[in-house]
């Protein structure tokens, strides 16, 4: 391999990473606050079709981009409200937001461009680096901003120990409700991000292809840490990189390479039920005063 | 050091549906004071200091903390107004570090970013202050058990705690660990903190409290200083005067054993030695009743007969047969019938209706069931209505769901059940717990039939007047073994209590 | 008196689908306006493609069958407290291994279909079977598992229909698939059968074999569930884990039966498709009908009946959808919007009412 093919390689690979290590940190952020949130998909779908929008409407890529994360908030409200204040099964919920989000792009895609499947080209791009989207550089420091959140703040330490022991910190005067909502709002704000990386020139129905559901698996392999959630999608991002570049080299099917992210997690959870386990009251609502 | 009083709780009451869990209740704490709060499960502790910690709050009465009338709105409040608690069930986040978990809620920063040092500083002051040595960047769940409750209590001290609360601490603490755990409480007597200590082991409690105070069914009893108390005298305050529920019992010549025990061990998850060695044997036609204060044992030891749980030693033998490999459905096909102590959890499928709950366990067996193990819906109907009829359960209609019952309904359910399976033991545990004296009657009087019908009956029950209302033979259970066994026309009230209490280990 | 009482709990329990539902009409209704449409065109563009003739009304029946068989699926798993997410997975293994049986194995008509039946069966029961075997060794949580499932499913059966499986023959045949099924195990259609009962089915209409697998699986589940020893169990385990331990019944063994069960009734969710509609197996099978079954098992209530009538509420609203899109300026994916939007109402009246209840019988005690 020579070097421009490998420099090729190393960018390319953080540009596919990048949409599935943004919404696989929203998952993080969800999940250590007690959330399952199986609506990355269906925010992600809405999120990339309203960056191209927003960009249209407002005459810039970065007010796209703050579009996409205020829809991303607001679906994911759907959600914390849903799961939070009404105690709804969250898989049930997450389902429902995914049949919905199609439904909501798709109407609006027809609505504003008249084209059901697919929205107008979005003239205003990201500047480019190294030849891709330069946004996709930003997942490493917001990565380590995450870190950074999670584990030395008191936003952090409380969010966490929602998800850990609820009634534990109730007890102490922490707001259980409150802490869950950030982190799934934070997950939609997440998945705002995710469309700035993954293909804001414009919306194509089905672009998202299963990335919701590799971030969570994403998130598993990495065992429920930022910094592992995104080193697993930087995994995942650069096995599938590499399976587009030499896919005639490949002795094996690219299927397989599909598969690789959920294997990787199924084996993970297999391997160690107990240490590295997801928070402990994941996916479990909170009455409060339930005696 | 013994000065101010710092906490009055003055005429508490506290009502829930169909219980009076706390009556009139007065307490006080003075400060450099160690006041025992001293009852069985159900007297009300509980509650009272769940009303103190914010947790409830009370139908009437006033709280002063320190001569002013204060309303304690909820657990943060409580912290704030310097009651601290150290619960019975520890409210840790076990992957957090020690230090991490002290300072939750309460939380030293700069913008939001986390600041460790300052409480990290002030933790480590409070440590030696209180002689609790524990390291601030261990995993909480990496400790054992006796030091994650001292985090609980550095919780509690570094939220500038002076009224501290501590709920049956010693439960989880070897002996060693407990000893421990008392030269903190003389240390924090002596910054003139108040500690109310509640336990129902009166070794401890005399050993450490100034006073002690004795609740049963809700109310205050009396409140003794301790040159005043002694362990018979506790007791008997505790458990009360008898209660005359006139049960007929002819006596009876028992028969061939049915249950033997030999030498149960067991281990709790925390490592306690919980079962010491238990040998006791249940004859045909006999009521044996175990009679203990809670937490000796008596629980693990009905857990190893209804169900398949890990012993370290011993043998358990129904009828001459060993029963260590037989699942739970193989136990009660071969006639263990089991009361539990718990009927909710336990007992009964609320939401089904009363003749699936009342066929539940032999709902597998013709002629509940016909061929292909097809439901017959006709039979398990007549069944219940016949089994309603002669236990005279009150409900519309067997098809009523359980949920719809009174609690002596339910119980009344569960003990129709399984009298009608025909066991050949019957393991009842608390039976009458939570239940009104109507049906503690007609409980009662099932035991009985169930022992003149030639069943072995093993009774175990906190209420030591049922126990002497039932049993043909005691054992006293203590500390994982039983200790002694009477023949109930042998021996007293005060016997029996004598031994509860494991006096004759320090006579 | 208490006979009184707990019909009024029922009642209430059944309310929220029927005001979920309504909910979202209004919705719909609301959207339709905003869209510059009349409210009366929407109605009766949805009437036309719904309930206007028999054959309209045979083709919202059609596309429930495979509904109704995957809110089957996940309604039994439920029952036994069972979250078997992993019906998506399920369904498109089991009808490949089903097609593979169709494709390969010549046998005579009598033998042929019931055989890739049982297979359809027994891919999707494999299937689970790993997911299943997590739960019940190590604890593993079933929804996080066979989430991961269906998307290995997924990719590896893609591998398989464009390599090892691959049928095609002529370049005229666009999207990867398997070869033909041999007509021996092709489903037949029984409109000919209605035609003669009276009800005028027409010949595009799919009401085929796939109709009697979702009745008598309907029965079968139902009967199983109620009738038997088994479903019994499966009903207490689903209730209280500890009251069934301590009766005896065998915990472990009930959720693991239920799993597979559950899963082998995913596995039929795609014979209509690759049987009736087709003729082959492709990757391109329709999507999404597992989520579905998650949705349609929970507004149908776990019960067979009520997942009847959930499967031809979201049949209908996907036939409303063309219906608008045919005859109004409307767009199709309201539909989605729609039937997000009612799942979320459902869910929450479900909520409301519960405390509802829970108030009332507080109230009753003291």
């Amino acid at each position: 391999m020579d070097f421009s093919t490998l420099l090729h390689f190393l960018v390319k690979g953080l540009e596919m990473s990048a949409p599935i290590g943004f919404a696989a940190l929203g998952a993080v952020f969800s999940e250590k606050s007690g959330v399952v949130n199986i609506a990355l998909e269906g925010f992600m779908i809405v999120t990339s079709f309203v960056i191209v929008w927003g960009s249209i409407a407002f005459g810039s890529i970065w007010m796209g981009l703050l579009a996409a994360i205020a829809a991303g908030i607001l679906m994911s409200l759907i959600h914390a409200v849903a799961t939070i204040t009404y105690r709804v099964n969250q898989i049930v919920s997450g389902v429902a937001i995914n049949i919905l989000a199609i439904g909501i792009a798709r109407f609006l895609s027809q609505r504003i461009f008249a084209q059901e499947t697919q929205s107008a080209m979005n003239p205003f791009r990201f500047p480019t680096l190294f030849g891709i989207n330069s946004f996709a550089f930003a997942i490493i420091p917001i990565a380590l901003l995450s870190w950074f959140i999670l584990y030395r703040t008191v936003f952090g330490l409380r969010l966490r120990t929602v998800g850990e022991n609820p009634e534990a910190a109730d007890t102490l005067g922490i707001n259980v409700y409150l802490m869950r909502y950030a982190g799934v709002i934070i997950s939609g704000a997440m998945c705002g991000f995710s469309a700035a990386t993954l293909y804001p020139t414009q919306w194509i129905n089905g672009m998202t292809g299963g990335r919701g559901f590799i971030a969570l698996a994403a998130m598993i392999f990495g065992r429920w840490h930022p910094i592992g959630a995104v080193l697993a999608s930087l995994l995942f991002g650069y096995a599938d990189t590499f399976r587009i570049m030499f896919e005639t080299k490949i002795p094996f099917p690219s299927q397989f390479v599909q598969m690789l992210p959920y294997i990787l997690a199924i084996v993970v959870l297999a391997g160690m039920a107990g240490k590295a386990s997801p928070p402990a009251a994941d996916g479990k609502p909170y009455e409060k005063g339930e005696d | 050091m013994s000065g101010t009083v710092l906490l009055r709780m003055e005429e508490i009451t506290k009502t829930f549906p169909g219980v009076r869990a706390n009556d009139k209740v007065s307490f006080d704490l003075k400060s450099g004071e160690i006041h025992a709060l001293v009852g069985e499960n159900g007297a009300g502790k509980t509650t009272l200091m769940k009303i103190l910690y914010g947790l409830q709050k009370p139908d009437s009465g006033t709280i002063y903390l320190k001569n002013q009338a204060v309303s304690i709105k909820n657990p943060k409040d409580a912290i704030h107004q310097g009651i601290g608690m150290v619960h019975q069930h520890f409210m840790l986040v076990p992957p957090f570090t020690v230090l991490e978990n002290i300072i939750l809620g309460e939380e030293s920063h700069r913008a939001g970013v986390l600041n460790m040092n300052i409480p990290a500083a002030k933790i480590t002051e409070i440590i030696r202050e209180n002689g609790l040595q524990v390291e601030l960047n261990t995993n909480v769940e990496d400790l054992p058990v006796g030091l994650q409750q001292r985090v609980e209590i550095l919780k509690v001290l570094y939220r500038g705690a002076e009224i501290l609360v501590f709920d049956e601490p010693t439960a989880v603490l070897t002996p060693k660990k407990a000893k421990e755990l008392f030269d903190t409480f003389r240390r924090m007597k002596e910054q003139g903190k108040g500690i109310i200590f509640i336990s129902h082991k009166l070794d401890e409690v005399l050993t450490i409290a100034d006073r002690i105070t004795v609740i049963r069914r809700g109310r205050v009893i009396k409140t003794l200083e301790r040159t005043e108390a002694s362990k018979p005298l506790i007791a008997e305050l505790m458990v009360g005067k008898p209660v005359f529920l006139e049960v007929d019992k002819k006596s009876k010549a028992a028969g061939r054993v049915i249950l033997k025990t030999y030498d149960l061990q067991a281990t709790s998850e925390r490592g306690h030695k919980v079962l010491n060695g238990i040998n006791l044997q249940v004859h045909a036609g006999e009521i044996y009743g175990i009679a203990g204060v809670e937490g000796n044992g008596q629980t693990e030891l009905i857990e190893a007969i209804g169900q398949r749980v890990k012993l370290d030693a011993g043998d358990i033998q129904l009828e001459g047969e060993s029963i260590l490999t037989w699942d739970v459905r193989r136990r009660r096909d071969e006639g263990i019938g089991h009361i539990p102590e718990d009927r909710h959890k336990c007992g009964l499928l609320l939401p089904f209706s009363l003749a699936d709950n009342i066929t539940l366990g032999r709902h597998h067996q013709p002629p509940f069931v016909k061929k292909f193990q097809i439901i017959d819906k006709k039979q398990i109907r007549a069944y219940s209505r016949e089994t309603i009829e002669s236990f005279d359960i009150r409900t519309p209609s067997e098809l009523t769901p359980a949920n719809a019952l009174s609690g002596g309904n339910q119980q009344r359910v569960i003990i129709a059940r399984e009298m009608r399976f025909e066991p050949k033991l019957l393991v009842a545990a608390q039976p009458t717990r939570g239940v009104d004296i109507g049906a503690m009657e007609f409980i009662y009087s099932q035991l009985i039939r169930a022992r003149d019908q030639g069943k072995a009956v093993l009774l175990i029950s906190a209420d030591l007047d049922e126990i002497l209302s039932l049993a043909d033979r005691v054992g006293v259970i203590f500390k994982g073994r039983i200790i002694k066994e009477f023949r109930r026309e042998d021996t007293s009230r005060e016997e029996i209590g004598f031994y509860m209490t494991g006096e004759q280990e320090s006579a | 008196m208490l006979k009184l009482k707990f019909n009024k709990y029922k009642f209430f329990e059944m309310l929220s689908p029927v005001i979920g539902f309504f909910a979202a009409m209004v919705v719909l209704l609301i959207l339709v306006i905003l869209v510059g449409e009349t409210p009366r065109n929407a109605i009766v563009a949805i009437y036309k493609l719904t309930l206007s003739t028999p054959a309209r009304m045979a083709t919202v029946l059609s596309i429930a069958i495979p509904l109704f068989i995957s809110g089957l699926a996940v309604s039994l798993a439920f029952r036994a407290g069972v979250f078997n997410i992993g019906v998506e997975g399920q369904y498109y293994v089991g009808g490949l291994v089903g097609a593979l049986i169709g494709i390969y194995l010549p046998l005579p008509p009598i033998i042929h279909i019931p055989m890739v039946i049982i297979f359809a069966m027994i891919g999707g029961a494999l299937w689970a079977l790993i997911p299943a075997l997590l739960k019940a060794t190590k604890g593993i949580h079933e929804v996080i598992s066979t989430i991961m499932f269906n998307n290995i499913a997924l990719a590896f059966v893609n591998y398989l229909v464009n390599g090892p499986l691959s049928g095609i023959t002529e370049k005229s045949q666009l999207e990867a698939q398997t070869g033909k099924i041999l007509d021996t195990a092709l489903f037949g259609k029984l409109n000919g059968f209605f035609r003669a009962l009276g009800w005028p089915v027409p010949d595009y209409v799919y009401l085929d074999y796939s109709l009697i697998v979702a009745v008598i699986m309907g029965f079968f589940i139902w009967f199983l569930l109620f009738k038997t020893r088994y479903g019994f169990e499966i009903r207490a385990v689903g209730t209280s884990i500890d009251v069934s331990h301590y009766a005896g019944i065998r915990v472990k063994k009930t959720q693991i039966g239920a799993f597979l069960l559950s899963g082998a009734l995913a596995g039929l969710i795609g014979l209509q498709e690759i049987f009736a509609i087709r003729g082959f197996y492709t990757y391109e099978i329709a999507s999404g009908l597992g989520f579905d079954g998650i949705a349609i098992a929970l507004i149908g209530r776990n019960s067979p009946l009520g997942v009847i009538f959930a499967a031809l509420l979201f049949a209908f609203l996907k036939q409303a959808g063309y219906g608008l899109q045919l005859h109004t300026g409307v767009s199709n994916s309201i539909i989605y919007v729609i039937t997000g939007s009612m799942i979320l109402f459902i869910v929450v009246f479900n909520e409301l009412i519960a405390r509802y209840i829970r108030a009332l019988r507080r109230k009753e005690i003291s």
